[in-house]
C-alpha cells in the first residue's frame, strides 16, 4: 500500500486495543508481513504500546546524576547494580527533596523520546529507607524552617469547647479506630465529620490536602485533627510531603497532628498549631473526661453552697454587731438620761442656784456674842449674833 | 444531637455565671436560697447530659482521591 492508511496488528500482545493507524510515506511500499512507520510513527507506535502495557508503574532505584533543569525541569538516573533508567519530571512533582545516592521509589510511565531514546517519566516520587527518608526529612525540615514555617509564635490554640470537629484519615485505619473510641468514651455530644482519605503512600498528601481545603472552604468545624496510627517510617513518610507541610501550616482552621506513635515526628507535626504523640492523644486533648467533668461539676456546687454559707453567716455576724452596737447606744441613751437627771439633780442643789433664790449662808459658830457670815447671791455680810431664839418651824 | 450539644455547652456557661454570681458583689442574701435551687437543678441536668449524651459521626461522602 502506497501513500495510504494502513492499519495492522502490533504485536505487542494486546491484540483486543492494539490496532495502530499510521501512514507509508510516498514512494515507500508496505510488505503484508512487516509494517512499515515513519520514525515519528514508529515512537508513538511504541508509546502507545507502553502506555497501555504500563500505564502507571513503580520502580524502586537509587538516584544518580540528579539536577533541575531552568528551574523547573528535573532529570535523574534511577539504578541499581546493572541497570541505569533516565527519569524526567516536573520539579512540580517532587515532593520530597531529592539527592545523589538517595533510595527512591518513583511512580509514572515509560516512554520513548522524540530521539529515540528511552525515559520515564515520574510523575510522583518519595524516598523510601530509613537512610534516604532521614536524609529528605532534614533537608525538607531546614528549609521549611528557615522559611517560618513551624515558628511557635504561629501556633494557635485549639479553641474551647469544642461542638464540631473534622477529622481527615482512613476510617480503616485503627488510628482512627482508637481515636473515635477515646473521644466518644471521654465526651458526648460533639458533631465529627470525617474525610476519609489515604494515610500512607504516594496519592496519601495529595487525598489529605483535599480533604484539608474542603474542611477550610466550608469553616464550619472548629479545629481539623489529622490521624494516622503507628507504622514504618516509609508509611509514615507521606508526611513529610511538601505540598501537604505547607497545607498544613497554612490552614485557616486550627490543625492537631496524631501521627505514628510518640517517637515518630513527622513535618506535619511540626508545622500544625498543636501535636499530640498519637491519635489516643489527640483525642485526650481535644476533649474533657466526662467523668473528671461532672467530679468537677459536683466540687463546684459544693463550693458554691458553702460560699453562699460563709456569707449568710458572715450577714449574721454583721447583723450580730449591728444589733450589739444599737443595744450599746440604746443603753448609752438610758444612762445619758441618767446622768441627765443626776446632773439637773445636782445642779438644784447647787448652792449658787440657791442663793439666786434669795436664800443666804450662815457661816460661822452659831453663840450670841459671835460674829458670823451672812452669804447671799449678791453679798457677803458679817454680822454680830445678839440673840438667838428658837423657830417654830410650822410657820 | 449538634444542637443538644450546644445545649450542653450553653447549660455549662449558664452555670459558669451562676456559680460566679455567689461570688460577686451583686450577690444578695434574700436571692441566695433560690439562686443556689437554680444552679444545683442546672449542675443535675448538665450531669444527666454528661452521663448520656453521644457524638454523632459523619463520614463525608466526598471523594478525595479526585
Amino acid at each position: 500500500m502506497v501513500g495510504k492508511e494502513s492499519v495492522a496488528m502490533c504485536s505487542a500482545g494486546h491484540e483486543d486495543l492494539a490496532r495502530v493507524t499510521w501512514n507509508v510515506p510516498e514512494g515507500h511500499v508496505a510488505t503484508d508481513s512487516l509494517p512499515t512507520f515513519t520514525p515519528t510513527d514508529f515512537v508513538a507506535v511504541i508509546n502507545q504500546t507502553l502506555e497501555y502495557a504500563y500505564p502507571s508503574v513503580m520502580i524502586v532505584g537509587e538516584v544518580a546524576s540528579f539536577k533541575v533543569n531552568q528551574g523547573k525541569w528535573v532529570f535523574f538516573d534511577l539504578k541499581d547494580e546493572e541497570t541505569s533508567i533516565p527519569c524526567f519530571m516536573t520539579l512540580w512533582a517532587m515532593r520530597q527533596p531529592l539527592e545523589d545516592g538517595m533510595k527512591v521509589m518513583v511512580r509514572g510511565t515509560p516512554k520513548m523520546t522524540k530521539w529515540g531514546k528511552f525515559s520515564f517519566t515520574v510523575t510522583a516520587v518519595q524516598p523510601v529507607g530509613e537512610g534516604s527518608l532521614k536524609k529528605a526529612y532534614e533537608m525538607l525540615k531546614k528549609k521549611l524552617a528557615d522559611e517560618g514555617l513551624f515558628d511557635p509564635a504561629k501556633k494557635r490554640e485549639i479553641p474551647k469547647p469544642l461542638d464540631k470537629i473534622g477529622v481527615i484519615s482512613s476510617t480503616g485505619a485503627a488510628g482512627y479506630a482508637d481515636f473515635i473510641k477515646i473521644v466518644n468514651a471521654r465526651w458526648g455530644g460533639m458533631k465529627i465529620v470525617v474525610a476519609n482519605t489515604q494515610v500512607q503512600g504516594m496519592d496519601a498528601p495529595d487525598q489529605i490536602i483535599r480533604a484539608l481545603n474542603y474542611f477550610n472552604e466550608r469553616n464550619d468545624v472548629q479545629v481539623i485533627a489529622i490521624m494516622r496510627g503507628g507504622g514504618s517510617k516509609d508509611d509514615l513518610s507521606c508526611f513529610n510531603d511538601e505540598k501537604l507541610v505547607r497545607a498544613v501550616a497554612a490552614s485557616k482552621i486550627p490543625v492537631i497532628c496524631g501521627i505514628g506513635h510518640e517517637v515518630d515526628e513527622s513535618l506535619c507535626d511540626l508545622a500544625c498549631d498543636v501535636r499530640a504523640s498519637t491519635p489516643s492523644n489527640a483525642a485526650e486533648m481535644l476533649t474533657p473526661d466526662r467523668k473528671a467533668e461532672i467530679a468537677k461539676l459536683k466540687r463546684t456546687m459544693l463550693q458554691t453552697r458553702q460560699a453562699a454559707v460563709q456569707k449568710i453567716d458572715a450577714f449574721n455576724v454583721r447583723k450580730n454587731i449591728i444589733d450589739v452596737l444599737k443595744n450599746i447606744k440604746r443603753e448609752f441613751a438610758v444612762k445619758e438620761d441618767y446622768v441627765k437627771q443626776k446632773i439637773t439633780m445636782l445642779e438644784a442643789l447647787n448652792p449658787e442656784v440657791i442663793l439666786k433664790q434669795g436664800y443666804a449662808i450662815l457661816q460661822g459658830e452659831i453663840k450670841v456674842g459671835n460674829e458670823a457670815k451672812i452669804i447671799t447671791f449678791n453679798s457677803e455680810i458679817i454680822t454680830l449674833i445678839k440673840e438667838i431664839k428658837e423657830r417654830n418651824q410650822n410657820g | 444531637m449538634a444542637e443538644e450539644k450546644k445545649k450542653l455547652n450553653d447549660k455549662i456557661a449558664e452555670l459558669d455565671k451562676k456559680v460566679e454570681w455567689f461570688y460577686s458583689d451583686d450577690f444578695k442574701l434574700e436571692q441566695a436560697v433560690e439562686k443556689y435551687k437554680e444552679a444545683a437543678a442546672l449542675a443535675k441536668d448538665i450531669e444527666k447530659d454528661l452521663t448520656e449524651l453521644k457524638n454523632e459521626i459523619e463520614v463525608l461522602s466526598e471523594d478525595f482521591t479526585k
